[in-house]
């Protein structure tokens, strides 16, 4: 359970630096510091606002807050690098992670602050003899509710098939009279949201500190290499294999320093048989 | 209709497009002929704003379009039929018609209001291409090189527009196809859409152009109406003909 209750934090923030990949081409080093951002913004309205309110309000907050920095950094950091080599548009998207830490720091202080779930979400529930928290049940919903919506959102509307055609081919979907400068700011403000509720839904269950930002960027990156970048199947099924293979190597005594070297030896395993991960298309 | 007047395009250092003149009016087509390797495809890039490298007046309906990004000239009236029947592979084919689709950018003269200027939707795209009906829910990427070919044709219809470029539109079809993208481009042109059509298949180009121009290694060095062209000396030495 609590490997699924990863899992689904993890795949939320997976699938916002999927898409953002797969339409830009960009790897998105920013999308960590989005979601600490979220979950700082979260915990700080919540504990002013208390329990029956504070987590929906903070919730608004941060993905109005995240949403609007998503926007800014793209059009002053990622619009000057999107023909630049990959290198390039690492080191800018990485001067951004060292921008925003350094602003939370500030702004936030580096201690470690705590929230309890919302009223709502309260309290433990049994099932088959099991005693499972009501927020880890409320994490795996949302969870799910996310990834029906971001296919909905893919599949059915106009945006989605906009953006399946930037994808594979940017330049003919200007020619056919779309603006792509403004679809690829949606996408990185879509992707910052991902990234922000990430980071809300994130903020009761662990502690929320200056170091979530790369701590969850390493897992995501190592979930979207598995599954495929591009791919949501892929995120979700990646997401439950490093959520329950991070967790079963941290709760064990004898394991719990090389949780995420678990992680990586399977991401290994992975690259090696099928390089463009389980569900994601080979380039070219 | 669509003026171009001193279009010079570069790719990094390399100077591939030289002060390109050249005019499309409506309801007429004007043929670039030239071989490979000629600056076809980048002079059509060129004015469709998708070069940076680009450099040059290019006006549609008299309003200067040259510092517009590609997709406002689109809106504005410019389609595109790209070389290789370029559709977006993962897209079903009513999508690929779906993504261009356009009401007429504003008015368009006289000669938009004739009779058979009304607007295209997937209906009529299917009633001209049949086998796009049958495969509308099929991926794009699935579909043959011919079927292809007229899913990029029917993609720029779709945004109803006052000139198409076509490039290069006939490269590995069967002779029956050829024949009917001739007809279609002369019912097209009856409509009062203008067409700039880059080809080195000369002899359909030839049948149904109004005008041609040569290409070499960069620049236009002759133009005139397409039935001299037919039997022109340039002809000969610019395709080898
Ligand atoms: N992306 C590019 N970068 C650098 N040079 C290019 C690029 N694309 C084309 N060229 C060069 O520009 C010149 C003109 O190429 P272009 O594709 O416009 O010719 P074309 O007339 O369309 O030829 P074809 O009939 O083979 O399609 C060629 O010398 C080509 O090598
Ligand atoms: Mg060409």
């Amino acid at each position: 359970m609590g490997g699924l209750s990863n899992a689904a934090y993890l795949f939320i923030v997976a699938v916002g630096l999927s898409l953002v990949f797969g339409a830009l081409r960009v790897i998105n080093m920013a999308h960590g510091s989005l979601y600490m951002i979220a979950a700082f913004v979260t915990v700080v309205v919540a504990n002013r606002l208390g329990l029956a309110l504070g987590f929906w309000v903070g919730l608004l907050a941060a993905v109005i807050v995240t949403g609007a920095v998503g926007v800014l950094i793209e059009i002053v950091v990622l619009r000057r690098v999107y023909r630049e080599e990959h290198l390039i548009q690492l080191l800018g998207t990485y001067a951004v992670t060292l921008i925003v830490a350094g602003a939370v720091r500030i702004i936030f202080g580096s201690n470690y602050r705590t929230m309890s779930p919302p009223q709502l979400f309260s309290g433990s529930l049994s099932l088959a003899g099991y005693r499972y928290s009501v927020y880890s049940l409320f994490m795996i919903g949302a969870a799910i509710m996310i990834a029906v919506g971001v296919n909905l959102m893919l599949y059915r509307t106009a945006l989605g098939r906009n953006i399946r055609a930037a994808v594979s081919d940017s330049e003919l979907l200007s020619a056919s009279g779309v603006n792509v400068a403004r679809l690829f700011t949606t996408v990185f403000a879509i992707g910052a949201g991902l990234a922000a509720l990430g980071g809300v839904i994130v903020a009761p269950s662990q502690a929320v500190g200056t170091s979530m930002d790369s701590d969850v960027l390493v897992l995501a990156f190592a979930i979207s290499v598995i599954g495929g970048l591009g791919s949501i199947i892929g995120s979700a099924v990646g997401a439950v294999l490093v959520g329950e293979i991070y967790s079963f190597g941290l709760v064990n005594p004898y394991t719990n320093q090389f949780a995420l070297a678990f992680v990586f030896i399977i991401m290994t395993a992975v690259l090696t048989i099928r390089p463009w991960g389980l569900f994601g298309r080979a380039e070219q | 209709m669509l003026k171009v007047a001193g279009l010079n395009v570069r790719y990094g250092k390399s100077h591939v497009v030289f002060d390109l003149d050249l005019t499309v009016e409506s309801g007429q087509m004007l043929a670039l002929l030239g071989r490979n390797g000629a600056g076809k495809t980048t002079s059509l890039m060129g004015i469709l704003g998708l070069l940076p490298g680009a450099q040059g007046r290019v006006a549609i309906d008299g309003a200067d379009v040259s510092r517009w990004p590609a997709h406002r000239r689109a809106q504005s009236g410019l389609a595109y039929v790209p070389s290789g029947a370029r559709c977006f592979p993962n897209l079903t084919v009513a999508e690929n018609l779906e993504i261009a689709a356009r009401r007429r950018a504003g008015s368009n003269g006289s000669s938009s209001t004739s009779s058979r200027g009304t607007s295209w939707t997937k209906e009529r795209v299917y009633e001209l291409f049949p086998k796009l009906g049958e495969l509308q829910a099929n991926m794009a990427g699935g579909l043959s090189g011919g079927e292809r070919q007229m899913l990029a044709v029917g993609r720029a219809l779709m945004s109803n527009p006052k000139v198409i470029l076509m490039d290069e539109p006939t490269e590995g079809l069967a002779p029956v196809i050829v024949q009917s993208i001739g007809r279609l481009v002369l019912e097209l042109k009856q409509t009062g859409v203008g067409i700039l059509l880059a080809e080195q298949n000369h002899q359909m180009a030839l049948k149904v152009a109004d005008r041609a121009a040569f290409m070499e290694k960069g620049r236009i060095v002759d133009e005139m109406p397409a039935a001299r062209a037919i039997n022109s000396e340039v002809l000969h030495r610019i395709l080898g003909v």
